[in-house]
């Protein structure tokens, strides 16, 4: 029954949640140079963002990136060492959780136990003291939304995962909060229903035009629900941007292996191309920004690869080595190529900390440096490779930064 | 011996009705046969003699002193328990851990000890006591069993609220504060909610045993029968003068009182069990 529950827009639910104000800003919310430790450790340094108006903004990171102590501190359940915290161009620092009118939709959605659906919904304006007509009028408009009109008589517990979900946010609803803050909306619930549910979030939030962030670690989660992904490691942001630019042009590695799988080759700039030991790649654009002889990695996706065994690459791609195609795997959606590339490693200068150790047994695979390449379907299907098979290698797309020898140097 | 052969007699477990019997065995003259012979003796000489001396004027004051002292010793640890159990779960303090034995300890001290070191502080020459005039003295009147009930049973309701509060997910409260309630209305709308399972049966355990209260009470009340005598100091009264029937009436009400408190404890079980689950 829930399953065909899309919230698609209805035309009698024009009504904003978004807070009344005069004027709108254009940033609802801002988060500035917030830093915070606990006891020894740093959690956060020098975080800062804004949230557009009618923005989802996802705060990507691995658990122990910070990110619930970013969302914590913009709730005001947490008080950051350094800082500010602006909702709509009021600084609420220094207020109380109760004060600052922000939504909540913590993970196991904290709904009141002892409360049946429309009440959990009516607290809000309970507390606030709201005459009862206007009480029963909000909570009738949001069961409405939410699609939950025949529960709301209903305890919690009698609720699947995804109702629960909706409940909560109908509840924060009901108070025009500043700005909504999931914390790791879909981690309770299985692989199937999370997707479902992501959907039907979205809609609704592009319909009740409330700002938003989310905080997850599941990058698919997160391209999906932001219109901009910060991502975040130990306590840094890392790189903030549209889904595209944070897929498509990583600033760091960690941002590029994050999102996604990608292959990293290091190399230096000369005349404008990198220079992986033996190959130059041509690459004037990309690196201007740096200094001639600078070291570099080169980062591209297994996707933005392409392989051809006649020297006649497509149009649109750079052509990077020649290699061996050492292993083909069938991987449901597409076809999964390792392939070892004609390059020998860069050399280390004498004084230049190892970035990793690999340790190679067999002799014949010191050389040659190994990448992942996908195909589609239909591209493997034109073409068929056997592992030992010669090809030419080229890149659709790639980015390249700087490589720095630790990764502490910023 | 060969007792595996004998424990499976053509699939029948021969064990189960040996311990069954073995258990109610044990129970019979230990638990079960003392307080069927309340009832038995009680009623023996007719209804009519055990309620007559049931409606006698000292054993319905002894009564009313019990449930009533009994009363307030329950709101007043109740509210304790309530208070100390949200402290001593919400902050961690230098000493906390000594605070949680010290709540504890009364259930350890034995109930006469209780009711000496009582009467040590309140009493007319005792350290507080010696500060209140002849006629504003508190021991030997039912303030006095009062204390003394509050005293024996201080720790039971903490007991039964604190690992409620423990285990209760502090987000229910943050949501609460984020929804943007005060303090205030939190603790009423959300936490007090989740709490009534645990409130209610720490409540009747401290009034079950407050009601019992034997030890300490006849030594700070002075057992004075229509003034300070309570519903067990009255059993002790009457045995003593060798008045059984008015001794067995008041067991009979003191027993159906216990019985119907921890039925009620047993059977609603579910229903607490319920509020725990939910927490």
């Amino acid at each position: 029954m829930i399953a065909k529950m899309a919230l698609a827009p209805d035309r009698d639910q024009h009504v904003s949640w978004a807070p009344d104000r005069e004027q709108q800003t254009g940033v609802a919310a801002s988060v500035q140079g917030i830093s915070k430790r606990f006891n020894q450790s740093r959690v956060l340094e020098d975080i800062s963002f804004d949230v557009a108006e009618g923005e989802s903004l996802v705060l990507l990171g691995a658990s122990g990136s910070g990110k619930t102590t970013i969302l914590r501190i913009i709730a005001g359940l947490e008080q950051p060492d350094k800082g500010r915290v602006i909702l709509h161009g009021k600084d609420v620092t220094d207020l109380p959780a109760r004060e600052r009118g922000v939504g909540v939709i913590f993970q196991a959605y904290a709904l009141f136990p002892r409360m049946t659906v429309e009440k959990n919904i009516g607290y809000g304006l309970k507390i606030r003291r709201r005459p009862r007509k206007e009480r029963r009028e909000t909570v009738d408009r949001l069961l409405k939304l939410v699609r939950l009109e025949e529960h709301r008589k209903k305890y919690p517990w009698q609720l699947s995962g995804g109702q629960q979900q909706r409940v909560a946010i109908a509840r924060t609803l009901a108070y025009k909060p500043q700005v909504l803050l999931f914390d790791e909306p879909f981690g309770a619930l299985d692989a199937q229903t999370r997707v479902r549910l992501r959907r039907e979030i979205r809609t609704l939030l592009k319909q009740v035009k409330v700002p938003s962030v989310f905080i997850t670690h599941d990058q698919e989660e997160a391209l999906e629900l932001g219109d901009r992904i910060a991502v975040l490691n130990d306590g840094h942001l890392e790189q903030i941007g549209t889904p595209h630019e944070v897929y498509n042009q990583p600033a760091t590695e960690y941002v590029a292996t994050f999102l996604g799988a990608a292959n990293l080759l290091l190399g230096v700039v000369a005349r404008g191309c990198v220079e992986i030991g033996s190959a130059r790649f041509p690459a004037v654009k990309e690196t201007i920004r740096f200094n001639e002889g600078q070291s570099v990695k080169l980062v591209f996706r297994p996707e933005d690869v392409c392989i051809s065994q006649d020297a006649n690459l497509p149009e649109g791609c750079r052509r990077l080595a020649n290699g061996v195609v050492e292993e083909v795997s069938f991987v449901g959606a597409y076809e999964r190529l390792n392939v070892r590339l004609d390059l020998t490693h860069r050399q280390q200068a004498e004084t230049e900390a190892p970035l990793y150790q690999v340790t190679i047994n067999t002799p014949e695979r010191m050389t040659g440096v190994p990448i992942m390449v996908t195909r589609p379907k239909p591209e493997a299907n034109a073409t068929r490779y056997q592992p030992g098979d010669r090809v030419a290698v080229g890149l659709t797309s790639f980015s390249v930064l700087p490589n720095y020898t630790l990764s502490r140097q910023r | 011996m060969k007792f595996s052969r004998i424990r499976h007699v053509r699939g029948f477990d021969v064990a189960r009705p040996i311990s069954i019997g073995v258990m109610l065995g044990i129970m019979l003259p230990l638990v079960l046969l003392p307080l069927l012979s309340i009832f038995v003796f009680g009623t023996s000489k007719g209804l009519g003699t055990f309620w007559s001396a049931l409606i006698a004027p000292d054993a319905i004051f002894a009564l009313k002193l019990s449930i009533v002292t009994s009363f307030w010793a329950t709101v007043f640890n109740v509210f304790f328990g309530l208070f100390a159990a949200y402290v001593l779960s919400r902050y961690d303090f230098w000493g906390s851990n000594a605070v949680i034995v010290t709540i504890s300890l009364p259930t350890a001290i034995p109930t006469a000890v209780a009711g000496f070191a009582l009467l040590l502080l309140w009493g007319r020459y005792g350290m507080i006591g010696k500060f209140f005039s002849e006629e504003h003295q508190i021991m030997f009147t039912p303030y006095a069993i009062i204390l003394a009930n509050i005293f024996v049973t201080f720790p039971l309701a903490f007991g039964v609220i604190k690992p409620v509060f423990d285990t209760m997910s502090r987000s229910l409260e943050e949501a609460s504060a984020t929804i943007g309630a005060t303090r205030w209305q939190t603790f009423w709308h959300v936490t007090l909610p989740s709490l009534r399972g645990a409130i209610v049966s720490g409540a009747l355990l401290t009034f079950a045993r407050a009601v019992g209260e034997f030890g300490s009470t006849i030594l700070v009340s002075g057992n004075l029968a229509g003034r300070t005598q309570t519903a067990p100091l009255y059993i002790f009264a009457k045995f003593n003068e060798g008045q059984i029937e008015a001794a067995n009436a008041i067991a009979i009400v003191l027993a159906l009182l216990s019985f119907v408190i921890f039925s009620v404890l047993f059977f609603a079980r579910d229903w607490l069990e319920f509020e725990a689950q939910e927490v």
